[in-house]
C-alpha cells in the first residue's frame, strides 16, 4: 500500500492547472498595472454615476437627443453593449453543444465579460425612460395605482423581457460553472476570511459523483436553453428597429444580421481583453495562440456575414423599387452621416479581412489592433442604423442632424470604466479559467495506470 | 464495389446498368406534361410544378455542398465517415445545371411562366416591374444562373476530387489544402445561394422583396440535407455497401443537426413573418396575403405545425435521435414538409398555378427525383462510400458522443 | 484528537484516495461489486463512466425543466391574453388585442427563464446545496478533491471497518482513513441563530412601514421623493402672477382681435334680429327666438345629449340640477369663490325661450363663461334642445305621456 499523498503524473497535471489559475487570486498583491488600471477605471465609473445623477436631476435634455433623433447615443450604447455580451454565452453554450473543447480555457472569462457588458447595456435604456424611478412600471405587476398593464405587443417590452432573461440566465450559467472552482479556492484558502467567503460561494460543494452527475445535466440543459436565448436576444433587439416602418430600420434580414454582428463584436472584445490578461496573469499555456486563432476565424466569418448583410440590404433597397428605401441607403453612404458609414464599413468589413493572413491570426498585438477596430466599427454600425435613419424621416421639414453633447460622450466612456472595473475585480478575486472544465477535457493519454 | 448481395444485385443492375431510374424519371415528366395540358393553364401549372421539384433537389445538393465545405472549414473529425455520402449527394449539381434548361430556355423565348415579370407589356405598365427591369430580364437571368451553376460545379468537383485523391493513401496535405480552400468556397457558396434564391424563388412575385429570403432558402437546404443524409446512410448500410463504420453516434449527431436546423428554419420563417406582419406595409404583406387565401391558409398553418412545431418536439428527445426508425421517420416527414414549403413559396404567386397542389406537382417531383437519384446512385459506384484515406477517419469511427 | 474524544463522535465513513480518474472508476465498480451499498466517489471534475460504476440513476432534472418551460410558456401566453384583452384592452398600432405573432417573443423568453431557473435551482435542490459545515470538508486530505484528489467514501454502517479497508486496499487506494464528525460541530452555533433571527426581524421593518403607509390615508401632502413634473416653472391657469400689470397669469384677449373662426354672426346669438353685435338688451327692440332655427330631429337630440354630457354636465350635473362633479368638489373645498350654477329646472329658467338659453351658452351668464369659441352654433342648438328635454323630463305629468303608454307606467309604479 502506497502512502505517498501526491504521486501520479496525472495528478501533477491537474495540480498544475489549479496552481496556475488559483495563484492569480491567491498572491498577496496583484501586479502594479492592475492598481493603475483599477484606479483609472473606477474613477470613470464614478464619473458615470455622477452623470447619471445629473441626468436624473436635470432630465434627459442633457443629452443631444432631439427631434427627429429621439433614439440616439443611449440606444446605440445599449445595442453596442448587448452585442458585446453575446460572445460569452455563445462560447459557453453553443461551443459546448458542438463539443469544441478549446472553449474551456476561455469560457469563464467570456461569460464574465457577458455579464458585465449586459450590466452596462442595462443602464442605458434604464436611464433613457426619463423618470428612472418608475422603471418598475415596465414589469407586469398588478398595480392598484396604475390600474393598467404593459403593452405586450410592443417590441420595447419584448426587449425588457429578453435582456432581463438573458442577464439572469447568463448569471446563473456563470455562477453555476464557477461553483466547483470556488470550492477549489475555498479548499486552498489560507485565511479564515477567504475560506468563509469562497465557502459561501461554493455552497458546500464536495465534488461527489452524484453532485457531478446532476451538475453536468443541469449544465447541459442550461447550455441548450442559452443557445436559442442568445440568438433571441439580439433578434429581439433587432425587432425594436425592424418592426417599424422607417426605411433603413425595416428590413427582414435584421434578425440574423444583428446576431452575427453581436457575435462579431463580442469575440472582438474577448480578444481585446484576453490578450493582455493572459500576458499579465501568466496564462499563456492555458490560453494558447490556437485558442486566439480560432476566435479570429469566428471574427472573420461573422465579419464577412455582416458585410454580406450590408450588401444584401443595399441590393434589396434597390430591388424593392421603393424610393424611400433607396433614398435611405443612398443617404447612408453619401448623406451627411457618410463619415460614420464609411468608418463602419472600413472597420467592420475591411479590417477583419486581415484575418485571412496567418500572421494576423497568430500575432497577439495585431489581433488586438484589428479587434479594437472591429469594436469601433460595430459601435458605428449601431450609430449609422439608429441616427442616420431617424435623422431623415418621411417628412423633410423635420429632418435634422444629431449632435451628441459632452454628457453623451462622457457617459459612454464612463460605461467602459464600469465594465473594466468589474472586470478587474473579477480577475483579481475569482477563478478566471474554468479549472474543472479544463481538467475534464485534458488528454488522459498521460495516465500511467 | 460491393456486389456480394445477390438479392439486391438484380435491382442494382436494373437501376444502374439499364438506366431504370432515368427512364422512370423521364416517363413521369412526360406524363406530367400530358396531364398538365388538361389543366386550365398548362404552362403555368407545369412550369410551377417543375420549378418546385427542381428547387427541391437543388436544395439537397446545395445542403450537401454546405455540409462538405463546413466540415473542412471547422476541421471536423466526427463527420469524416459520413462526408463521402454528402459528397455524393452534391455531385448531381452538374445534372441540375442541365435540368435548369426547361426553366431558362422558355424564359429566353419570351415565356412569362413561371416568371410573370418576363412580359414586355408589364415592363411599361407596371411601375414596380419597370423599376426592376435591369435585373429581372431574361438574358441577365440566364447569365446569372450560368454563374451560379459554374461556381457550384467548381466547388463540388474540387472537394470531391481531392477527397477521392486521398483514397489512394492518407495524405494530410490534401486535408490542409481543402481546409484552406474551404473559407473562400463558403463565401462564394453563400453569395450564389442567396442570389439564386432571390432569382429562382423570390422573383416569382416580382412585386415582393425580403432581404432574409436567401437565408430562408438556405435554412430549407440544410433541413433537406440533414433529412436526406440519414436516409441515404441507412439505405447504404441496409444494402451492405456501408459497414459499421457509421455508428449510432453519427446518426445522433445528424439528428441533432436536423433538430437544430428545423429550429433555425422556424426562427428565420418567424422573423420574416413577424417583421412584415408588424410593419404592415402593403408592398410586403401582399405576399403573405396571397398565402392566407383559400387553400393556402391551410398550407401555411400546416407548415407552422409540420415544418416546425411537431418535428421540434419530436426531435427534442435524445432517445428519438438515437433510434434509427424514429429518426428516419422524422427525416422523411421533414423532406415532405420541405417540398410543401417550396410549393408554398412558388405556387400562390404563379398565374395558373394558384388553385392548389395537384398530380402534376407530384409527377414532376417523381420525375426529377428519378433523374437526380440516378445521378447520385451512379456517383456512389464511382468511389468508396467512406473516405478511406482521410487521416481523421479512425477518429471519426471511434467517435463517441457524450 | 485528544480534545475531540470528549465530544460525541459519529463515523461518516471510510475515505480512500486514488491516483487518477481511471483508477477511481475501476475501484468504484470493484468495491460495489463486493456488495457495499453506500459508496460515493469524489473527484475534481466529472468523470465519464463513474455513473455506471456507482449505479447512479439518471436525474429527473430534465423533466422538471421541461415542465417548467412549458408551464412558463403557458403562463406567459395566458398572462398576455388576460392583461391585454380582458383586464386592460387597448388597441395599439392597429394590432388585434390578442396577436399571437407579437406575443411569441415574451412567451419564449419566459419559457427560457423559467426552464433555466429550474435547471439551476433544481440542480442545487437535488444536490441538497447549499449545505455548509460538511464533515468531509474538515478532513485535510479530502480538501484536495477540488484540486487533484480522487476519493471513494464507503459509509455502510453495518459492515466492519476492517472489511471496508481491505476492499479499498484491494481496489488500489493510495491512502485510507476513517472520517468522523463530532455531533456538536455539525450544529449551527447558537449566537449565530439568534443573530440571524434578530437581523431578519429588523429587515422586516421597512416593508411593514411601507405596507402600513399604503393602507392608511393622511391629510398631509404627499412626500415628494421625486418631483416628477409636479413642480414646473410655468404659470398655471387661474393663478396670480406679478409678471403682468394686472396680476393675472392668464392673458385676456387683445382688444380688437378675433380668434380665427371665432367671429360671432348675427344668426349665432339667439335673437330673431339684432341691430348691432354684442349689445343684447340695448336700445333696439330684440326678441328671443322661440323656435329652433332648424328642423328638430332624433340625431340632433342625441348630439345634444352627448355635447351636454361633455361640455355642461361637469358643472350643471347630468340631470341639470347644478350639482356636477366640479361643483361638488368646489363646494367641498369651501373656498367661498364658487357660485353654484342655477338649476336648469328652476322656474325662471324653464320659462326662458330657446333663444335665451342659446344666448347664455354663447355669451355666458353671470360667472358662466361664453362657450361660443368651444362649441359650434349647431351644437349649441342641439344642447338647447337637450336642455329643453331635460326640463320637460323633470317636470312631466302623467298627461305628457302618450295615452297608450299611461297604463304600463301606472302598472310599473
Amino acid at each position: 500500500m502506497a502512502t505517498i499523498a501526491s504521486g501520479s503524473h496525472e495528478q501533477d497535471l491537474y495540480r498544475d492547472v489549479t496552481e496556475r489559475v488559483c495563484k492569480i487570486t491567491e498572491r498577496p498583491k496583484p501586479p502594479r498595472a492592475w492598481y493603475i488600471a483599477i484606479v483609472f477605471s473606477s474613477s470613470l465609473t464614478v464619473m458615470l454615476f455622477g452623470l447619471i445623477g445629473y441626468l436624473i436631476v436635470k432630465g434627459v435634455g442633457v443629452w443631444g437627443n432631439n427631434a427627429p433623433v429621439f433614439w440616439a447615443w443611449p440606444i446605440v450604447n445599449f445595442v453596442f453593449w448587448v452585442g458585446i455580451g453575446h460572445a460569452g454565452t455563445l462560447i459557453s453554450a453553443i461551443l459546448f453543444l458542438f463539443r469544441q473543447d478549446w472553449r474551456t480555457s476561455i469560457n469563464r472569462f467570456a461569460e464574465a465579460m457577458t455579464i458585465f457588458a449586459v450590466m452596462c447595456a442595462g443602464i442605458f435604456p434604464g436611464i433613457h425612460i426619463g423618470r428612472v424611478w418608475f422603471v418598475y412600471w415596465l414589469a407586469p405587476y398588478p398595480s392598484q395605482h396604475l390600474a393598467m398593464w404593459p403593452n405586450f405587443r410592443s417590441p420595447l417590452l419584448w426587449d425588457v423581457f429578453a435582456v432581463s432573461t438573458y442577464a439572469s440566465v447568463s448569471a446563473m450559467f456563470w455562477y453555476m460553472g464557477m461553483i466547483p472552482d470556488l470550492a477549489t479556492l475555498r479548499d486552498r484558502a489560507t485565511t479564515k476570511t477567504r475560506q468563509f467567503l469562497y465557502g459561501l460561494g461554493a455552497l458546500g460543494w464536495t465534488g461527489s459523483a452524484r453532485e457531478w452527475s446532476r451538475y453536468e445535466k443541469a449544465y447541459m440543459l442550461l447550455a441548450a436553453l442559452a443557445t436559442p436565448l442568445v440568438l433571441s436576444v439580439h433578434t429581439i433587439v433587432s425587432f425594436d428597429f425592424a418592426v417599424s416602418q422607417l426605411p433603413g430600420w425595416h428590413t427582414t434580414i435584421f434578425p440574423p444580421y444583428f446576431v452575427a454582428g453581436a457575435v462579431f463584436s463580442g469575440f472582438a472584445m474577448v480578444i481585446t481583453l484576453m490578450v493582455p490578461a493572459r500576458r499579465f496573469f501568466g496564462l499563456k499555456d492555458l490560453v494558447t495562440i490556437k485558442h486566439l486563432e480560432n476566435m479570429t476565424k469566428i471574427i472573420l466569418a461573422t465579419g464577412t456575414m455582416v458585410g454580406f448583410a450590408y450588401g444584401i440590404e443595399f441590393f434589396i433597397a434597390w430591388y424593392s423599387g421603393v424610393r424611400y428605401e433607396q433614398f435611405a441607403f443612398i443617404n447612408r453612404a453619401f448623406g451627411p452621416y457618410a463619415w460614420a458609414y464609411w468608418i463602419m464599413v472600413s472597420c467592420n468589413v475591411i479590417s477583419p479581412q486581415l484575418f485571412w493572413f496567418k500572421k494576423f491570426r497568430t500575432t497577439p498585438w495585431l489581433m488586438v489592433v484589428v479587434c479594437i477596430f472591429v469594436n469601433i466599427g460595430m459601435w458605428f454600425e449601431r450609430f449609422v442604423i439608429t441616427v442616420t435613419s431617424l435623422s431623415r424621416d418621411f417628412l423633410p421639414s423635420s429632418w435634422g442632424y444629431f449632435k451628441p453633447t459632452a454628457v453623451d460622450v462622457l457617459m459612454f466612456i464612463g460605461s467602459f470604466g464600469m465594465f473594466f472595473t468589474l472586470f478587474l475585480l473579477f480577475c483579481r478575486y475569482l477563478p478566471i479559467v474554468a479549472m474543472s472544465e479544463v481538467k475534464a477535457v485534458m488528454d488522459d493519454g498521460h495516465d500511467h495506470h | 464495389m460491393n456486389q456480394s448481395q445477390p438479392a439486391t444485385a438484380g435491382i442494382v443492375d436494373f437501376l444502374v446498368e439499364r438506366r431504370g431510374l432515368e427512364k422512370a424519371g423521364i416517363g413521369f415528366l412526360v406524363i406530367a406534361t400530358v396531364i398538365a395540358f388538361f389543366e386550365d393553364s398548362p404552362l403555368g401549372k407545369l412550369s410551377a410544378a417543375y420549378l418546385v421539384a427542381f428547387m427541391f433537389f437543388l436544395s439537397i445538393s446545395l445542403g450537401a455542398m454546405f455540409f462538405v465545405i463546413l466540415q473542412h472549414l471547422v476541421g471536423a473529425q466526427w463527420s469524416v465517415a459520413i462526408r463521402r455520402i454528402a459528397e455524393i449527394l452534391m455531385a448531381p449539381i452538374g445534372l441540375l445545371g442541365v435540368l435548369s434548361l426547361p426553366i431558362l430556355v422558355p424564359l429566353l423565348l419570351g415565356s412569362s411562366y413561371p416568371y410573370w415579370w418576363n412580359n414586355a407589356v408589364l415592363r411599361v405598365d407596371d411601375y414596380i416591374v419597370s423599376k426592376k427591369t435591369p435585373y429581372l430580364e431574361a438574358t441577365f437571368f440566364v447569365f446569372r444562373c450560368m454563374i451560379y451553376f459554374g461556381v457550384w460545379k467548381i466547388i463540388a468537383s474540387y472537394f470531391s476530387r481531392l477527397s477521392r485523391l486521398q483514397d489512394g493513401g492518407p495524405r494530410a496535405d490534401l486535408t490542409e489544402q481543402m481546409q484552406r480552400k474551404s473559407a473562400p468556397s463558403m463565401l462564394c457558396f453563400a453569395i450564389t445561394v442567396n442570389f439564386a434564391a432571390f432569382d429562382f424563388l423570390m422573383s416569382v412575385d416580382p412585386h415582393w422583396f425580403s432581404s432574409i429570403f436567401g437565408v430562408y432558402y438556405f435554412a430549407g437546404c440544410a433541413v433537406a440535407l440533414f433529412a436526406t443524409l440519414p436516409i441515404f446512410l441507412f439505405i447504404a448500410q441496409r444494402s451492405g455497401r456501408l459497414g459499421s463504420e457509421v455508428t449510432v453516434e453519427h446518426y445522433h449527431d445528424l439528428g441533432k443537426l436536423l433538430f437544430g436546423f428545423t429550429a433555425f428554419w422556424g426562427y428565420i420563417a418567424f422573423s420574416q413573418y413577424v417583421l412584415i406582419w408588424y410593419a404592415n406595409i402593403p408592398e410586403e404583406t401582399v405576399w403573405y396575403g396571397a398565402r392566407e387565401k383559400g387553400v393556402w391558409m391551410g398550407v401555411s398553418l400546416l407548415l407552422i405545425v409540420g415544418h416546425f412545431v411537431l418535428p421540434f418536439f419530436g426531435l427534442m428527445s435524445r432517445k428519438v435521435r438515437r433510434n434509427r426508425p424514429a429518426l428516419l421517420g422524422w427525416a422523411c416527414f421533414l423532406l415532405l414538409m420541405h417540398w410543401i414549403d417550396l410549393i408554398w413559396l412558388v405556387l400562390p404567386s404563379v398565374p395558373g398555378a394558384k388553385t392548389g397542389v395537384g398530380l402534376v406537382d407530384l409527377l414532376c417531383l417523381l420525375g426529377l427525383g428519378g433523374l437526380w437519384s440516378a445521378s447520385v446512385l451512379r456517383e456512389s459506384y464511382a468511389a468508396h462510400l467512406i473516405p478511406i484515406g482521410d487521416p481523421a477517419l479512425p477518429k471519426s469511427i471511434r467517435f463517441h458522443a457524450e | 484528537m485528544s480534545d475531540e474524544t470528549k465530544k460525541e463522535i459519529r463515523v461518516v465513513g471510510v475515505l480512500a484516495q486514488f491516483s487518477g480518474k481511471q483508477t477511481l472508476v475501476k475501484a468504484a465498480s470493484e468495491v460495489r461489486s463486493k456488495g457495499f451499498k453506500d459508496v460515493e466517489a469524489y473527484s475534481p471534475f466529472p468523470i465519464h463512466g463513474i455513473d455506471g460504476a456507482l449505479g447512479i440513476r439518471p436525474t429527473i432534472l430534465p423533466w422538471l425543466v421541461l415542465i417548467a418551460g412549458l408551464g412558463g410558456g403557458v403562463l406567459a401566453m395566458a398572462g398576455q391574453w388576460w392583461t391585454n384583452t380582458v383586464d386592460y384592452p387597448y388597441i395599439i398600432s392597429g394590432k388585434p388585442m390578442f396577436s399571437l405573432p407579437a406575443n411569441i417573443p415574451v412567451t419564449f423568453e419566459v419559457m427560457i427563464l423559467s426552464a433555466a431557473s429550474v435547471a439551476f435551482t433544481g440542480m442545487l435542490a437535488l444536490n441538497r446545496l447549499p449545505r455548509f459545515g460538511q464533515p468531509l470538508l474538515r478532513n485535510n486530505r479530502f480538501l484536495r478533491v477540488t484540486d487533484d484528489g480522487f476519493f471513494l467514501l464507503v459509509s455502510d454502517d453495518e459492515v466492519a471497518e476492517e472489511k471496508i479497508r481491505q476492499a479499498l486496499e484491494e481496489a488500489g487506494a493510495t491512502d485510507i482513513e476513517v472520517v468522523t464528525e463530532s455531533v456538536e460541530e455539525s450544529k449551527i452555533p447558537v449566537p449565530l441563530v439568534y443573530g440571524a433571527v434578530i437581523l431578519a426581524c429588523f429587515a422586516l421593518i421597512p416593508p411593514l412601514m411601507i405596507a402600513s403607509a399604503r393602507g392608511t390615508t393622511s391629510q398631509k401632502p404627499r412626500l415628494h421623493t421625486w418631483f416628477d413634473m409636479d413642480f414646473q416653472p410655468k404659470l398655471k391657469t387661474q393663478t396670480p402672477s406679478n409678471l403682468f400689470a394686472d396680476g393675472r397669469a392668464m392673458r385676456p384677449r387683445i382688444k380688437g382681435t378675433v380668434r380665427r373662426g371665432g367671429l360671432v354672426k348675427d344668426t349665432d346669438t339667439g335673437y330673431t334680429s339684432i341691430p348691432a353685435v354684442g349689445t343684447p338688451g340695448g336700445d333696439s327692440v330684440q326678441e328671443w327666438k322661440v323656435e329652433f332655427p332648424m328642423e328638430v330631429t332624433d340625431s340632433m337630440m342625441d348630439r345634444g345629449r352627448q355635447r351636454f354630457n361633455i361640455q355642461c354636465a361637469v358643472c350643471h350635473g347630468k340631470a341639470g340640477y347644478g350639482n356636477g362633479l366640479a361643483t361638488i368638489r368646489a363646494l367641498e373645498l369651501q373656498q367661498g369663490t364658487w357660485i353654484q350654477p342655477t338649476s336648469l329646472h328652476a322656474d325662471h329658467v324653464r320659462q326662458q325661450p330657446v333663444g335665451q338659453i342659446f344666448n347664455s351658452i354663447t355669451n355666458g351668464v353671470r360667472k358662466m363663461p361664453a362657450y361660443k369659441d368651444q362649441i359650434t352654433p349647431e351644437d349649441r342648438w342641439a344642447i338647447v334642445l337637450y336642455v329643453k328635454a331635460l326640463q320637460l323630463s323633470q317636470n312631466a305629468t302623467l298627461e305628457d305621456v302618450p295615452a297608450d303608454m299611461r297604463e304600463t307606467l301606472k302598472a310599473s309604479e
